[in-house]
């Protein structure tokens, strides 16, 4: 008998100390994880959002790739090397992307003398730079995708964000050990039983999405895999590069020789990598151009429909030239995949992160699953606050009142402030003038100023107060999404459902969905704080009372 | 366990995350080493497999409690494991 109650007491403790690790763990990094788990279920939607973000995109005109002729897309690479040979001849690195679908320009970069990326977008026929009145320069939903994996912060923004996966993992493997009644609790919810109701609320969510969870934590560990765990590279190989380039299947970087070198027609080059690869390219990179070094990478189309429901994806086609001399390098074949097992089982755990598999269904999925995802943060967040406002846990000592009110200043800003931001995002697209220099950069600053504004709203007002103020300016920016749009672009929904632009109406649904949940929210809310405030301030006067 | 003790914890976040990180890395040196597979293809598996060995390692650590056994223990499993994981890359290939 003396066995089994110390295997139950050991048990127990273990059990405690997950219990621990999951509430303190877990709240420390929900406000990180929130914000990541929130901008990368947005962002399943990127190409959506790019799309109603760039509404002067129909001012150049409709460019199908696929149905392309060789012509068009050769003297798309002449307009693009024409101007690059003109503007940076001395630079380390060229693109020129082709018209596309999603952008029916051409688009150029090329890394300026002081190292940084410069971005230029040429009109397809006349070959001249589209000027700012044509164009709302933006990062689009790439925003999204970018705070959602290094914060806009470069490195640092890595590494912090699978810091904060990591903690994920962790909170999600010790809360499926302190959960004992994983099944039975996913069909209980206890409405309008505070505390109870949100803990039922944290967990349904978790369980409705853990296995999704489980999968997009550790493939989005594994994206940045050769970044995050080097141990091994560095234990068998010299130098990084070499495990890199047996990897890839693929010739090593040509390091620089200074010699001056001309490169020959990017033109001409497209051309024999069309003809080799047997289908249109899509852009073309070269490294060094100038330098006797000079490598010209042509890559083939992008065919979604050719991967839709492959994990695997292959490859869509690369042939890689000597820049100089026209040799030919390298061929990878399109529609092959010619690279080893294991690379193979990263790149499926990176496809099943990205969610671009299986079309809108997938998409759609994902959306749902994470959205369950951030309300299982928000709500773990939240419960932590409502447990200790009831009865104070006293955890750090005379410090703890103050302690509490930092956590749900920050709980505010990062829940509803951030969901504000998003929205506000949309609305900077459409209300900062075209012409303002650096604009895509600042659409991001703004945002980022917003969430600073709701972070200094939710110092200064009472806890209650801020959460209901928020959610209603979140409301509003959401429902009046599709009126601005109208005001500022003559645009709006009737005339996307005309034209059958169904990426806009779903966008501008979905923001108004939020919205009129936003708005039952609020009213859940005002009806709950009313009967808590009185409750509360009863507890409390007993309590001091007692003390 | 409470938050009276500030410096035992911080020793003990520190262990799981710098020991743990370590371990994991040592464990991978030491799968890479081992597996009967080309040296790229051992060596991505080894770290696809390394957020799960990373995972357990802090699981163990919060498990423990005890920052100084906690120290102890994934350290001196690094040295052992990542120490024979390189003498292993050293030998085999």
């Amino acid at each position: 008998m003396s066995k089994t109650t110390d295997l139950s007491i050991e048990q127990g403790r273990f059990r405690q100390s997950m219990a621990w690790l999951h509430t303190w763990g877990s709240l420390v990094a929900s406000w990180a994880l929130f914000s990541i788990f929130l901008t990368g279920t947005i962002g399943v939607f990127d190409d959506a959002i790019t799309h109603w973000m760039t509404p002067e995109r129909a001012l150049i005109g409709e460019f199908d790739p696929a149905i392309s002729t060789q012509e068009q897309r050769l003297s798309a690479v002449t307009q693009g090397e024409n101007f690059l040979r003109n503007v940076a001849p001395q630079s380390h690195f060229w693109r020129i992307r082709l018209p596309s679908e999603a952008d029916p320009a051409i688009g150029l970069s090329w890394e300026d003398d002081n190292a940084e990326v410069q971005q230029r977008r040429l009109h397809p026929v006349s070959g001249e730079l589209i000027p700012d009145q044509q164009q709302r320069e933006t990062q689009g939903g790439h925003h999204f995708v970018h705070m959602h994996f290094e914060f806009h912060a470069g490195m640092t923004g890595i590494w912090l964000v699978g810091f904060f996966t990591m903690i994920m993992l962790v909170a999600l493997v010790s809360g499926i050990i302190i959960h004992k009644r994983i099944f039975k609790d996913f069909f209980t919810f206890r409405s309008g039983k505070g505390q109870r109701s949100w803990l039922d609320a944290h967990n349904a969510s978790s369980v409705l999405s853990l296995p999704f969870q489980l999968m997009i934590a550790y493939s989005g560990l594994v994206i940045f895999v050769s970044i995050y765990m080097p141990a091994g590279v560095l234990a068998n190989y010299d130098k990084p590069q070499s495990f890199f380039t047996e990897v890839f299947n693929q010739p090593e970087h040509r390091p620089e020789t200074g010699i001056e070198a001309e490169v020959l027609s990017l033109t001409e080059l497209f051309k024999q990598g069309e003809l080799l690869m047997d289908k249109p390219g899509s852009f073309i990179n070269v490294e060094h151009p100038g330098d006797s070094s000079a490598v010209a990478k042509v890559f083939g189309l992008f065919e979604q429909e050719k991967n839709n429901g492959r994990l695997l994806f292959l490859s869509s086609g690369q042939v890689i030239f000597d820049a100089v001399t026209g040799e030919m390098i390298h061929i990878e074949e399109p529609e092959t995949f010619d690279k080893s097992n294991a690379f193979a089982a990263q790149r499926i755990m990176r496809t099943l992160h990205f969610a671009n598999f299986g079309g809108y269904t997938v998409r759609w999925i994902y959306f749902i699953l994470g959205m369950a995802g951030t309300i299982m943060m928000a709500t773990g967040a939240i419960l932590f606050m409502v447990k200790r406002r009831q009865k104070s846990l006293n955890e750090f000592g005379a410090q703890t009142p103050k302690v509490y009110r930092a956590i749900e200043v920050l709980n505010i800003s990062a829940i509803s402030g951030l969901m504000v931001a998003c929205v506000a995002y949309f609305w900077v697209n459409r209300l900062l003038p075209l012409d303002v220099p650096e604009r895509a950069s600042w659409e991001i600053k703004l945002f980022f100023f917003i969430w600073l504004g709701s972070l200094l709203h939710a110092a200064l007002r009472p806890a209650s107060r801020a959460w209901i103020e928020q959610l209603s300016l979140f409301a509003a920016l959401c429902l009046l999404l599709p009126i601005l749009n109208w005001l500022t672009t003559g645009q709006h929904l009737i005339s996307y459902f005309m034209q059958g632009d169904w990426l806009n109406v779903g966008l501008e649904l979905t923001v108004v969905l939020f919205g009129v949940l936003s708005v039952c929210s609020i009213k859940i809310l005002k009806s709950k704080q009313h009967k808590a405030a009185v409750q509360a301030s009863k507890l409390y006067k007993t309590k001091s009372e007692a003390s | 366990m409470t938050l009276s003790y500030p410096s035992r914890i911080v020793s003990l976040v520190l262990a799981a995350t710098f020991g743990g990180y370590l371990l994991s890395s040592a464990v991978m040196i030491f799968i890479a080493a081992i597996l009967p597979l080309s040296r790229a293809d051992a060596v991505i598996t080894s770290a696809l497999l390394s957020f799960a060995v990373y995972t357990a390692a802090i699981i163990w650590a919060f498990a423990v409690k005890n920052a100084q056994r906690v120290w102890l223990g994934l350290l001196g499993a690094t040295v052992i494991i990542g120490g024979l994981g390189l003498l292993l890359t050293e030998w085999l290939r």
